[in-house]
């Protein structure tokens, strides 16, 4: 029986309720590297780490003497040379021949240990990470409620139609703003979750990125105007193109230098300084403003992070905007890093993209001259082409859509016919010839594909072979290359913008016209 | 609210006697922590018996993270027992961390309080070189909330130690699973935290009534260097070294500690 005890593989240990130790077997001796006689008698105090000499005093012998028994209690041990040796221990207390003994058997954890502490890191992770999303569903909701709040009361104080012509007009100038501002929050969350789920794809040519730069401080510097913010500028004009998609660089610098803008107190001052450095373009902007703290300078690009918390955020946004911009400088093989010496001490944000090596001295298109802002550019574009004389039929199974559509073309002097859905406008194509056809893809029961595959076989031939243009809300280049192969010449995302929507019209009547 | 408290505390009252003697229990524990002394004072006294919110059988609904957050809003636990009960002239006999909330409860409250015996006290924990030794640096009390984060994955099986002599009695089990000390890991880990991280040595000058300290010889949680200056600095003490050892002299050691209490207020009886 001894020598079973002895033996077996696990450590046994009898102590009393006085911590005082009676016996141990030869495996837990060899695990701690003690001989018996320098065990027995001694106080179990000796063989614990300070955290399980204190667990042991207020939750095991606790439970032991009430319930006499503990089972998967973790500990751990300490040997005689000092190492930390994680046991799992099982005890029971019983009397043998008059003596209260308390009996453990103890079970090395050291692989499992490791395993566990695995599984709680991943816990706490996971734990933070749930946490931090559902701060970002708090912020996305307050986000996108804010602008709709003007938009909707704007819209009601138009309905009811008592303004006179100086509100109305700052009634739609509200309006228009705060759609834009939404616009450009959900193109935000689009583009996050293109990038999180590697959907992104990069139109890729020779970019100048002193157009880039200067066309991005067009953009913000009514904001900078507004707040008395200088923007300063050093660029280098033959730093050298670098190779990338001029609309993505673009959103990288509107990111950047809006960001700076916004963190800087009036008065103060946005440099930005673009040169070549080795075979790369690096491009600093550095501000005045709040600056980052040494703790949060870790997290600037990490999503859904703002240096400050939901409930006491200063500044408006998804903090999604340094995450989004991060993956797209990484996806152009450059690099983004961001420094500040400390709060209130502004903050640089550094900037470097590879150099295209160039062997044609004749340039390339200079894709970047005319930049393309999502949502930033149409305040003066209510100036449309015209469209006179052009027939078009436009399909949307939603009325509002279909009535926007019809406002703008018809603004543009086309003649427009409306269709509520895909039987309808079969119908209509059998009533009139129109020379284009605007549709909508998502719609209900039949959607935008099935029409054009029905279009496309229809006996008239005039019919048959109608310019179409497709209409949709999601801008993947999926859905644009399946929009192009069921039949459309053109695939346009929503929201429309008026003056692109007649310039296409425009264009795709001219051609079959020629 | 008078039933409010009294189940909030998961409040016990019994003994024959008039001069009640509140028991406090420690960090880890319950209640059940007196089972073995209380019954030599039922005869004398009045006894009474509560868990603090978040441990053994009290209110889990009640428990506020910001109330319990430091040892006050234990104490104010103490008073509204109290309160509850229009408790006065009381023995307090608190252990461990409850040593220090009864004397922040005798401090706001003094008129209360008789005196208090306390097992196994500590006024801080940490160490604070070079003039005072609590036994302990941070960083194992940061350890030993690891210790308990991983224990308490697996609480469960604390909590439901299995009754292998009654396996035909399933009824058991579940009264014992009811009746076990910290449930929820996260209050247990404030508790700790609220315990641990204490220093009360400026109250020590201001505690208005008569105390014992009860201090065992090796305990774990509070060397006796502790004890010695707990008397040096609480007014009107009594300190007595215990032949027990550990940190739980009521479980390990319950006929020493009857005696020394009971000793104890016999002489200041008829002192």
């Amino acid at each position: 029986m001894d020598d079973l005890l002895n033996t077996a593989p696990c450590g046994f240990l009898s102590f009393t309720d006085d911590g005082r130790i009676v016996l141990v077997n030869a495996t837990l001796l060899d695990l701690l590297g003690y001989e018996r006689d320098e065990l027995q008698g001694r106080h179990l105090d000796s063989l614990l780490t300070v955290a399980s000499r204190i667990f042991y005093q207020t939750h095991l012998f606790p439970l032991l003497k009430l319930h006499d028994r503990v089972d998967e209690v973790y500990f751990s041990l300490r040997s005689k040379d000092g190492a930390e040796i994680p046991v799992l221990v099982n005890a029971v207390r019983r009397e043998r021949g008059g003596i209260v003994a308390n009996e453990c058997v103890l079970m090395h954890t050291r692989q499992r240990n490791l395993y566990e502490d695995e599984i709680l890191l991943a816990k706490r992770a996971a734990e933070e990470a749930t946490r931090a999303k559902d701060e970002f569903l708090a912020v996305v909701s307050h986000e996108l409620r804010t602008p709709l709040t003007a938009i909707l009361g704007w819209a009601r104080m138009l309905q009811i139609g008592k303004l006179d012509e100086r509100l109305t007009r700052r009634a739609l100038n509200a309006i228009e703003r705060n759609a834009e501002s939404q616009n450009q929050l959900i193109g935000d969350l689009l583009d996050f979750s293109r990038i999180i789920s590697g959907k992104i794809r990069l139109d890729v040519g020779s970019v100048e990125l002193v157009s880039v730069v200067e066309a991005s401080i067009d953009v913000v510097s009514p904001a900078a105007d507004a707040k008395g913010i200088r923007l300063q500028t050093v660029l280098d004009p033959k730093a050298g193109p670098v190779s990338g998609d001029p609309e993505r660089l673009q959103q990288v610098m509107w990111n950047l230098l809006s960001n700076a803008v916004k963190f800087t107190p009036k008065g103060g001052r946005v440099q930005v300084r673009l040169a070549r450095v080795d075979s790369s373009v690096e491009i600093t902007v550095s501000d005045t403003g709040e600056g980052i703290s040494a703790e949060f300078l870790p997290y600037v690009f990490e999503r859904f992070r703002q240096a400050d918390s939901a409930t006491t955020r200063r500044q408006a946004g998804l903090g999604l905007g340094m995450a989004i911009t991060k993956h797209l400088v990484e996806l152009h093989g450059g690099t983004i890093r961001a420094d500040s010496p400390g709060e209130g001490q502004g903050s640089t944000f550094i900037l470097r993209l590879p150099v295209m090596i160039v062997h044609n001295t004749e340039p390339f298109a200079d894709v970047a001259s005319e930049p393309q802002i999502p949502g930033v550019d149409y305040p003066q574009a209510m100036e449309l082409a015209r469209l006179d004389g052009i027939h078009v039929l436009v399909v949307d199974d939603e009325r509002d859509a279909r009535e926007l559509l019809t406002a703008i073309l018809t603004q543009s002097g086309a003649l427009v016919t409306a269709a509520a859905g895909v039987t309808d406008a079969l119908d209509k194509l059998r009533l009139v010839t129109p020379d284009l056809l605007v549709s909508d893809i998502e719609m209900a029961n039949e959607d935008g594909y099935t029409l054009i595959r029905k279009v496309r076989v229809l006996e008239e031939e005039r019919a048959r072979k109608i310019p179409a243009i497709a209409l949709t809300a999601h801008a993947r280049s999926s859905d644009r290359l399946r929009a192009l192969s069921e039949g459309y010449q053109m695939h346009m995302s929503k929201p429309i913008e008026p003056t692109e929507l007649v310039l296409a019209i425009a264009n795709l009547t001219d051609r079959e016209r020629a | 609210m008078t039933r409010n408290i009294l189940a909030r505390n998961n409040v016990k009252v019994g003994g024959n006697g008039t001069q009640p003697m509140l028991f406090a229990h420690g960090f880890g524990c319950d209640q059940n922590m007196w089972r073995f002394v209380t019954p030599a004072f039922a005869d004398d006294y009045r006894i009474v018996l509560f868990d603090y919110v978040g441990s053994g059988k009290s209110d889990l609904q009640a428990y506020s993270a910001e109330r319990y957050g430091n040892l006050d809003g234990y104490a104010q636990d103490v008073l509204d027992v109290c309160a509850e009960l229009d408790l006065k002239d009381v023995i307090f006999v608190g252990h461990s961390v409850s040593s220090v909330v009864g004397m922040l409860a005798a401090i706001r409250e003094p008129e209360r309080f008789d005196r208090l015996i306390l097992v196994g006290p500590s006024p801080r924990y940490i160490n604070d070189p070079p003039a005072y030794v609590g036994g302990f640096d941070r960083s194992d009390i940061v350890e030993l909330l690891e210790v308990m984060e991983k224990n308490y994955i697996g609480w469960a099986n604390f909590l439901a130690p299995v009754v292998m002599k009654n396996p035909e009695r399933p009824e058991l089990t579940r009264e014992l699973e009811e009746s076990f000390c910290s449930t929820d890991p996260k209050i247990a880990r404030r508790f700790a935290e609220a315990t641990f991280f204490s220093d009360n040595r400026d109250d020590l000058s201001k505690v208005p009534v008569p105390s014992l300290i009860m201090q065992c010889s090796e305990d774990a949680l509070a060397p006796l260097e502790v004890g010695e200056y707990l008397y040096r600095h609480l007014p009107q003490s009594t300190l007595r070294v215990m032949r027990a050892t550990g940190h739980c002299p009521q479980m390990s050691h319950p006929e020493e500690t009857i005696r020394v209490i009971k000793e104890y207020l016999a002489a200041e009886r008829f002192a």
